[in-house]
């Protein structure tokens, strides 16, 4: 067999044809012969014409069932000697990574074009070939494709190029199953080369070089057009000709907008205002609620309505959680611009009173400058004018000891009222409580109570009004702002002098059964101690009346109450009765206590001064008997005071014309003072030094130092006219004496010039009294 | 209630005024407009928009330096009087006196 093909072959040694034939293919299934025969035919026919590929489609149904059969048929070549000359094509291509996506591959690259192998390889030829696919059937396209595949692997064995070749799509399910695992593992090699440039733009240069061949050709040219150029110009052949450009007729259009509306906006940004934002959603909830509140303010003459605007205003106020602080200060407090109830509102707003509280001092402070300063020792600021004078003054001056008035607290409130006390506030040094008497008026309640501040010297603080005259006031020290107050009529009251409102009286006697019925001629707060053994210190109130009765008073449900310390007895003079029969001291009625005061450390012993001019020193557990008796005067005794300095040392004055100043242990007084003939209302000792004490006379001041003189007082201060002093202050950490009078004025005085010294005088006065009392005995 | 609160607010008022060496005093609300002076028209309202303004500013000075911190009370001493100004966010109290008489 083989040798039959190859001798035909043979026969056509110089060319290898080969030979096509038509329906051969079917026939030669079964022979080798037939079979290469009929594969040289069909190969043929598809390698002359495209065409006649296409005469094929009508046999493709049984084209392709044989495809489906036959293995891929593979051309031999052979020449004379039989021998083999195949051309091997240079890819093997896989058949069954070919079947798998076969068609799909094919048609990917016909749709897309891309220039990949497989399109490069197939291109020029699938192109005309696609056509016909893509509109035929798919079967029929199948067949072509397989005509084509195997045309393509004759025709381009010899191209390097690995060619894919799609396979018949129904195939591609069978393949399926025929790829395995081990056909994915397998490492496939893809060949990647460059493909031919496709032109797409070509636009030869105009430039041509001068070695080039047809550079001659090209100068030639050029010349030729140079030279026309110059024969243009002038020449007849050559006319001119201008052409106009017809411009249309503009048409205006006109559009008109709405002016865009420009508002400018600034802020300044300051620190505070970042802060205010920062807290401001708080603040606006209290805001809120102080502002309802005061919405709700009773103001006479408002609308309703009005305060609904209001408080409107107020809600979208808080409503806005930033609101800028300077938009607060612009704010409107209402909704309205009636001056007149801004006014009101202002008015009755607490910040205001604040405001007009500090206007008011401030403005005081002003004008009392001077005499403040000198008050609190402060260098005193000299206004410039009246500097002159001021010298001369100096120099006249001489280096004795005065008093300088300084200012005196009045108020037509009190005017014509007399001073009947006064005590300084225990926490607050600026404070003064001052009680006066009946007024000259009848038109005014008989009772005044007024507390000053220094800082304000022409108008009280709290003036309250009592219903009898006041005769004696303290404050007390644990609860600074309560006020005791003794009464003529016997009924003390206690005031909370904090409260704005002067008709606030916090604790009264008047329900007490055991008040006193008569003047309460002194009151003290003292605090003593619960045991023996030093516990706690309790402030209790006792008062000292003319009734006789020494009573402390305490807190209870219904107000004061009060147990009795002492019932001043009247002591007969036993001297009287010693040479007659002993009898008992006529316990008959008490008589009356007119002062009292406890003893500065100890303060369970007390000496209390009575009508008949004895002085009994009492102790608080001892209700019934005196532990001594001092007499010496034999008038009221006005005033008792320890010495806050020197231990045991008291004074006391009396009606009587006389100051005595007594020891505890002595019977008798160490010293005695008088000065003019008459009545000693008050005295008190000088604070800071022991020896100085200041006493009042109906008519005058006077102080005394018994450092300097103990006939004659150092200081001598005349009461103004027509008016008669009647108690006595001392200041604390200042040189400074209050006198009130009996028209209502209290005076401060500046003590200018005591030489004394640093020391408290203690020892000078222990000197004085040793030296004294050799005579006492 | 009110009634005698507001005629304690007044008395302070008419106090400060008859004080020594007030020449005048003006109440100024928060849009700046006086509302209560003892001085002629055109002097409180120059009065009040100059120390409006000078509050305002004194205000934010203070406040700039520690936002926490607020203004009480301003006093300008001049040649010839001192003004006190008592400032509030809601109104402003002015008010002139010669401490020298």
């Amino acid at each position: 067999m083989s040798d039959v093909t190859a001798k035909e072959e043979r026969k056509k040694r110089s060319t290898l044809v080969l030979r096509p034939s038509s329906r051969a293919i079917n026939t030669s299934v079964s022979g080798i012969h037939g079979v290469h025969q009929s594969t040289r035919d069909t190969n043929s026919i598809i390698g002359c014409a495209s065409r006649r590929c296409f005469s094929l489609a009508g046999g493709s149904k049984v084209l392709e069932k044989s495809a489906f059969q036959t293995p891929r048929q593979v051309v031999r070549v052979f020449d004379e000697e039989d021998n083999d000359i195949t051309p091997q094509p240079l890819y093997q291509a896989d058949p069954a990574v070919a079947q798998a996506k076969a068609s799909r591959l094919f048609l990917d690259e016909i749709s897309a074009g891309s220039a990949s192998d497989q399109t490069a390889a197939t291109g020029s030829f699938t192109m005309p070939f696609s056509r016909s696919i893509l509109g035929s059937s798919r079967i029929s396209s199948q067949s072509t494709i397989e005509f084509m595949n195997e045309e393509i692997e004759d025709t381009f064995s010899k191209r390097d190029l690995p060619i894919n070749f799609p396979d018949v799509p129904g195939k591609r399910d069978t393949v399926k199953e025929h790829v395995t695992e081990d056909m994915l593992r397998e490492v496939t090699d893809v060949y990647i080369s460059e493909t031919d440039s496709i032109s797409l733009l070509d636009m030869p240069s105009t430039l041509a070089s001068v070695d080039a061949d047809d550079a001659e050709a090209i100068m030639e040219r050029n010349n030729q057009y140079a030279e026309l150029c110059r024969n243009r110009t002038g020449n007849d052949k050559y006319v001119d000709r201008s052409v106009q450009t017809l411009n249309g007729a503009a048409k205006n259009k006109q559009v008109q907008s709405d002016s865009m509306v420009v508002v400018d906006s600034a802020t300044t940004v300051t620190t505070w205002d970042m802060y205010d934002t920062l807290i401001s959603p708080e603040q606006c909830e209290e805001l809120c609620s102080q502002e309802v509140g005061r919405a709700d303010y009773p103001e006479a003459g408002e609308d309703a309505s009005r305060g609904a605007e209001r408080s409107v205003s107020v809600g979208s106020m808080a409503s806005t959680a930033s609101a800028a602080s300077s938009l607060k200060e612009v704010e409107t407090f209402g909704s309205g611009i009636n001056a007149e109830s801004d006014l009101q509102l202002i008015m009755l707003s607490e910040r205001f009173q604040h405001c007009l509280l500090v206007m008011e001092r401030s403005i005081l402070g002003n004008t009392f400058q001077p005499k403040l300063a000198a008050y609190r020792q402060l260098p005193v600021t000299k206004e410039p004018v009246s500097v002159v004078e001021q010298r001369e003054e100096d120099a006249e001056s001489s280096r004795s000891p005065a008093v300088e008035r300084l200012w005196a607290f009045s108020c037509e409130l009190s005017r014509g009222r007399s001073v009947s006390s006064m005590v300084w506030n225990k926490k607050n040094p600026d404070l003064l409580g001052v009680g006066y008497g009946e007024s000259g008026s009848s038109k005014q309640k008989p009772g005044l109570v007024c507390c000053w501040s220094l800082k304000n010297p022409t108008w009280p603080e709290r003036a309250i009004q009592c219903d009898s005259a006041v005769t004696s006031l303290d404050f007390s020290s644990n609860n600074p702002s309560q006020l005791a107050v003794g009464m003529q009529d016997g009924s003390i009251a206690i005031y909370n002098v904090k409260s704005q409102d002067s008709k606030s009286c916090v604790l009264s006697s008047s329900e007490c059964p055991n008040r006193h019925l008569d003047p309460v001629w002194q009151l003290r707060w003292t605090q003593q101690e619960l045991s023996l053994t030093g516990g706690e210190m309790v402030e209790s109130l006792f008062s000292v009346a003319a009734d006789g009765r020494i009573s402390k008073w305490f807190i209870c449900s219904s107000g004061l109450d009060c147990i009795d310390l002492m019932k001043l007895k009247k002591i007969q003079n036993t001297k009287k009765k010693a040479g007659g029969a002993k009898t008992e001291s006529v316990l008959s009625a008490l008589t009356p206590g007119l002062c009292f005061d406890f003893h500065p450390t100890d303060s369970s012993v007390y000496l209390v001064g009575t009508l008949e001019g004895l002085i009994h020193k009492c102790s608080c557990s001892n209700n019934q008997h005196f532990l001594e008796t001092y007499r010496k005067h034999f008038c009221p005794v006005n005033r008792i005071t320890w010495s806050p300095l020197s231990p045991d040392v008291f004074l006391s004055c009396s009606s009587d014309w006389t100051i005595q100043l007594w020891k505890q242990d002595h019977h008798l007084p160490m010293l005695g003072f008088s000065s003019t003939q008459t009545a000693v209302c008050d005295i008190k000792w000088f604070p800071k030094w022991a020896t100085v004490f200041g006493a009042v006379k109906e008519e005058q001041l006077e102080i005394w130092d018994l450092n300097l003189s103990i006939l004659d007082p150092i200081i001598v201060q005349p009461a103004a006219a027509g008016v008669k002093m009647e108690s006595l202050l001392f200041a604390a950490q200042t040189d400074c004496v209050l006198v009130g009078d009996s028209d209502g004025h209290v005076t401060v005085y500046l003590l200018k010039n005591l030489s004394v010294g640093e020391s408290s005088q203690v020892d000078i006065l222990e000197g004085i009294l040793r030296s004294a009392a050799p005579e006492q005995l | 209630m009110a009634e005698t609160e507001h005629a304690g607010v007044e008395e302070t008022l008419k106090r400060i005024e008859a004080q020594k060496g007030v020449i005048g005093t003006i109440v100024v609300n928060a849009e700046g407009i006086p509302i209560r002076t003892t001085l002629d028209n055109s002097t409180t309202i120059q009065y009040a928009k100059l120390f409006r303004l000078l509050t305002m500013k004194a205000r934010s000075t203070v406040r700039d330096i520690d936002p926490q911190n607020d203004l009480t009370f301003l006093r300008v001493r001049s040649k010839k009087h001192e003004i006190l100004v008592a400032p509030e966010h809601d109104f402003l109290l002015i008010v002139i006196q010669n401490p020298c008489e």
